[in-house]
Order: structure tokens, then C-alpha cells, then sequence
């Protein structure tokens, strides 16, 4: 499932950047991140804790960022998680762009997410909801970050 | 699956277990959502908090003014094949008959079915909008809820989680009220709807429309109440209902599912509206 | 986990149980019980393989909680017939009621719940009662011509909407 989040943050595009690229800072953006740390190079382990109505789950994950190009403004990430109790996992490739205009930034994040296993099984159309809100609250949050780390 | 099965006789007993035993404590009425979500692994609560056996949950009644009271424990067949139900609003009970199977709905009760929360049932766009409002109580007390405020996204109701949904009350029917529930089934007839309207409406004596309630189930993630189609028929007669229509476009928010595209399903929320307020404006 | 105690007559035999909580009534019936006329389909309470009466209600043995069988009467397709075969069982044999046979119990415990309370059901009657049961291989004509002709109603063939 695919979905595109826009947030425009009033900053200059490199400040942006920066904000972003300290990854377990920007990651506590995510609503029910904990612990995210560094394990490699471009490399991240964390997890996730969320709710979808009575279903809680607890996503251990690791995420790797695979293209970086500070001049373009534009980064990759893939995330891989699971949540071993329920029996599901999922796969999430998000590409950033950054653009400037006029002294403003646009932050667009697109996003294509697979759920696999019993968490699949749950149904496509609330996962979808729900990580829909999680990155809207990112995109949000991190347009705030950015304002306030003056 | 691993827990504890309680099945207290009064409500202070569930409540005293509920304040015990907290998040690790999940409230099972008929069990049916309860016992899959159990089986696929998504639920996994240490203990599991059975309600059937307690009086005060049970029964189907008509309150003194002319209302009536469903409790949390009635079977949603029960609902279906009572009298008073009947006799209180024959869209009532066609609403709980549109429910799945026989089979189900002999299991399923009216308070989980609440809880749960899920768009596309039956029951809630029906007793919403028949304005009903639910009983809840808590160690903390009682309380009462519209319940349009009770369901408020996907499988998740405002309750918090030391409440116990007793019963649902509906307040008195104005004489000369229509109320009808339609349900849009494409696929099979034990499915949930692709759409589902449910309608009140009453005529002023010059034959303007009084008072009307829409509430549409499985477009959006809780009932929709078509607040602006309801204002757009308020004080006009009943030959607005067509330009009404196209209002409901805009206030539904469906998904694409197996039941239907949204973009079908947007289409088919303004078809069937029209269809509702056909049978309540005859 | 807790364990509880069941007392419960399936088909007018006693049962004495102490089972887990997470017990459902259907590995109960089969595999405590050992009544295995009644199937495991879908597991999802869809399919009405595993239909049974619980006093006598219709409900799906595969959503229930085998502690909600304390103090019940339970009947499954091995209960139906005494000595002869019951009017309805006799009808789908001779109306082509089944095929393969796997959805047949289920479909006899819903039918004997339907003649129960609708003794004289008509056509929409028997197909809103029964389309919970699902058939791969009859078509369910013979199904519906069955429940009519046990019903009294007669045998005719149902009206083919297609």
C-alpha cells in the first residue's frame, strides 16, 4: 500500500536536512518509537509500539538508509519489522524529497508498505489508516523539531 | 491462547476484576469477535472478563416514556425477534436481522458489537440514527454517551478500558416518524454491507420535513452521520431530497476493500441515501 | 490458564469435563466427546459446517467457547434420528440433499432449527435461514427441495433465478 505525506516546514532546506539525518532523533517523530540506535552504518534497529483498536503490537525492526544525496535533497529508507508474538511483519520503503521554496521547505514523504502474515490478515484497509496517521504525525512533528531546534 | 476465564454474576464483580486485573483483562460478551481475534493471534490478553452471567446486562424493555432499553447481553436475535423492539420501530429489529447468519447473531450481543467497533456493522448507523445513547459504567460511576461519540475510528471506541458498556437506551419515537434501514449487499447475503443507510425522518403538518437523521454504516471509519444532508432537508419539502443527494459525496470517506472501490462506494452511499429517504418520505 | 468444569448433555448423554479456558465447543464435541459427525470447515463461523443446537438455538460450535456449554443441552447430527431416520434426513436422501456429504450435518441442524420454528417455511424463508451453509457440491436445489418436502410443503423444484 502507497501513501505520500506532505509537511512544510519554515526553515531553509538545509536545516531540514540536518534535522532529518539524525535519524533516532527525527524516528522518535514516529508516534510509539522507542529505543531506536545506530548498529552499522547507515544502519538503525528499533521498535515500535501500536495500537489498532484492541490489537497491540510491538514491532522490532531494523531500518538502513540505501540512497542519500544532500545536493538533490532526496533520501531512501527501508525499514523491515516484526512483531514475532502476533506473527507478522512488514516491509516499508519511504523515499524523501526536500524542496525549497521561498525560504520554506516541503517535506514529502512517500511511502510503500507490505504487511505480511496474521498482521496481513487483519486487513489491509485499517493498517493502511493507521500508518497513514503514524506518518502524518511524523511529517507534522518533524516540521515542529525543525522550528524549534533553533 | 493462554488465560484466565472469569465469569463474575453482578457488574461490581466484573468491575472489581476489570480495576484488578487492567490492560492484561479483555471483556468477552457473545465471543465472537473476541474468540477470532483470540485464534489469529492479535489478541493475547491474560485474562478474559465473560459478562453473560450477569443480570443486570440482560434484557430487552420499554423505558416508562415510551423508549426502550436493549442490554448489553441481548443477542443481537434477540433484538431481532423481540416484540418491544418490533413494536418500537420495525427498522430496529430489520437492522439486527441484516446481521451475518442465524448462527451469529444467536451469539453475538448487542454491547460487544458496541465495543467493537467495526464500519461496516448493522446495528450502530441504526441506533444512531434512532438517537440512542449508551450506558456505561465504570468503579468511577456511570455515565451516558450520544452514541455518535462512541465509535471514534476503526475498531476503537472512546470507552476507557475500566468501562463496561450496560445497555443502550432509545429515547421515544415522535408520532408519525418513518424510520428505515437499508443494506447494500453486492456479494453475499451474509456479508457486511458495502454500503448501509439508516434513516429517520418526520413531516411538519405543511408537509415540509420536520426532523430527519441519516447515518451511513461502511464508508468511513465509524458510522457517517450525513449531518449536511440532514441540514440541506431540514424545512424543505421533500422534492429537495435530490439535490440533498449530492452532498453525501463529500461527507462519506470510504476505503477500497473487497467489498467495493471507494470510488463505487462513494457512488453507491449517494444512490442508496436516495433510496432511504424514498421509503421515509412516502 | 484456568481450567472449569462442565456438566452438559450432548444428544441426551451426560458429560462430566473439566476443560482449559481456550477450549472451543467443536474440539470438545470431536475430540473429548468423540462425536465427530460434526465438521470443522472455515473455523471462522462462516461456512456452518460446524453447526449445532444449544437449547435448542443454532450457533457455530467453532466460535464457542466450550465453557458456554455448562449446564446446556447440546445436540449435534448424531441426535437427530432415534431409531429411523427423521422425515428431513430421509427427504435429502431421496431430494439429492447431498453429495460429498461433509456439509450435511450442518446442514441438518440448521434445517431441523428452521422446521422448529417456521414449521412451513417458503421459499425465502429456507434460502434466508439457510444461506449460512454453505454446499460445494449440490447447488443447494436439492437441499431446499428437502426441507420442503420434510416440511410438507412439497417437493417441487424451487424457482431458479438465474
Amino acid at each position: 500500500m502507497k501513501f505520500t505525506h506532505t509537511a512544510t516546514v519554515a526553515a531553509p532546506r538545509d536545516k531540514v536536512w540536518a534535522r532529518i539525518m539524525d535519524i533516532p532523533s527525527a524516528a522518535r517523530c514516529v508516534p510509539g518509537v522507542a529505543s531506536v540506535r545506530a548498529s552499522g552504518k547507515d544502519k538503525y534497529q528499533g521498535t515500535l509500539a501500536v495500537q489498532i483498536g484492541p490489537v497491540r503490537l510491538v514491532l522490532d525492526g531494523d531500518f538502513v538508509m540505501t540512497a542519500r544525496d544532500e545536493q538533490a535533497g532526496t533520501a531512501s529508507l527501508k525499514a523491515d519489522a516484526k512483531d514475532s508474538r502476533v506473527g507478522g511483519a512488514i516491509r516499508a520503503t519511504m523515499d524523501l524529497a526536500l524542496a525549497e521554496k521561498e525560504g520554506q521547505t516541503e517535506v514529502k514523504i512517500a511511502t510503500d508498505l507490505a504487511v505480511m502474515g496474521r498482521l496481513g490478515e487483519f486487513g489491509q484497509a485499517v493498517i493502511k489508516r493507521k500508518a497513514d496517521q503514524l506518518m502524518g504525525d511524523f511529517a507534522e512533528c518533524l516540521a515542529r523539531q525543525v522550528m524549534t531546534a533553533r | 491462547m493462554t488465560f484466565d476465564y472469569h465469569e463474575p454474576r453482578s457488574l461490581a464483580e466484573a468491575l472489581a476484576l476489570l480495576d484488578r486485573y487492567g490492560d492484561d483483562a479483555h471483556l468477552m460478551a457473545g465471543g465472537t469477535a473476541t474468540v477470532l481475534l483470540m485464534r489469529q493471534g492479535l489478541l493475547r490478553p491474560g485474562h478474559v472478563i465473560g459478562l453473560r452471567a450477569i443480570d443486570d446486562l440482560r434484557g430487552i424493555t420499554p423505558t416508562r416514556d415510551g423508549g426502550l432499553r436493549i442490554g448489553a447481553t441481548a443477542t443481537l436475535r434477540a433484538v431481532e425477534r423481540s416484540p418491544e423492539a418490533r413494536m418500537y420501530s420495525p427498522a430496529l429489529t430489520d437492522a439486527f436481522a441484516s446481521v451475518a447468519t442465524v448462527r451469529i447473531r444467536n451469539q453475538a450481543m448487542v454491547g460487544g458489537n458496541l465495543a467493537h467497533a467495526d464500519p461496516a456493522q448493522d446495528p450502530p448507523p441504526m441506533l444512531a440514527a434512532l438517537n440512542a445513547t449508551v450506558s456505561i459504567r465504570s468503579s468511577r460511576g456511570e455515565r451516558s454517551l450520544p452514541i455518535d461519540e462512541l465509535a471514534v475510528d476503526h475498531f476503537t471506541t472512546s470507552l476507557a478500558h475500566d468501562e463496561i458498556i450496560t445497555g443502550v437506551v432509545l429515547p421515544p419515537i415522535e408520532p408519525g416518524s418513518r424510520e428505515t434501514y437499508l443494506k447494500f449487499l453486492p456479494k453475499t447475503a451474509d456479508d457486511y454491507a458495502t454500503v448501509s443507510v439508516a434513516a429517520t425522518l418526520r413531516f411538519a403538518p405543511d408537509g415540509t420535513i420536520a426532523e430527519t437523521r441519516i447515518v451511513l454504516g461502511a464508508v468511513g471509519p465509524t458510522p457517517i452521520r450525513a449531518r449536511r444532508v440532514e441540514d440541506a432537508l431540514r424545512g424543505q419539502p421533500p422534492s429537495r431530497v435530490r439535490d440533498a443527494l449530492e452532498l453525501v459525496r463529500d461527507e462519506v470517506d470510504p476505503i477500497d476493500d473487497l467489498r467495493g472501490s471507494a470510488a463505487y462506494k462513494r457512488e453507491m452511499a449517494r444512490v442508496w441515501t436516495g433510496r432511504a429517504l424514498a421509503r421515509v418520505t412516502r | 490458564m484456568s481450567t472449569h468444569r462442565l456438566s452438559f448433555t450432548l444428544n441426551g448423554t451426560k458429560h462430566e469435563l473439566e476443560v482449559a479456558a481456550d477450549r472451543l465447543l467443536i474440539e470438545v464435541i470431536r475430540d473429548d466427546c468423540g462425536a465427530t459427525g460434526t465438521k470443522l470447515g472455515c473455523a471462522v463461523g462462516v461456512c456452518g459446517a460446524c453447526s449445532v443446537l444449544v437449547d435448542g438455538e443454532l450457533l457455530s460450535a467453532c466460535l464457542l467457547p466450550a465453557v458456554f456449554a455448562d449446564g446446556r443441552r447440546i445436540t449435534t447430527v448424531e441426535g437427530l434420528a432415534k431409531n429411523d431416520l427423521t422425515p428431513l434426513q430421509d427427504a435429502f436422501i431421496r431430494e439429492g440433499g447431498f453429495q460429498c456429504g461433509i456439509c450435511t450435518p450442518g446442514q441438518l441442524i440448521a434445517a431441523t432449527a428452521l422446521l422448529s420454528e417456521q414449521p412451513r417455511p417458503d421459499h425465502e424463508a429456507i434460502r434466508t435461514w439457510m444461506m449460512g451453509n454453505l454446499c460445494r457440491c449440490t447447488g443447494y436445489y436439492g437441499i431446499e427441495r428437502a426441507i420442503q418436502k420434510a416440511s410438507g410443503v412439497g417437493g417441487q423444484s424451487p424457482p431458479n433465478r438465474l
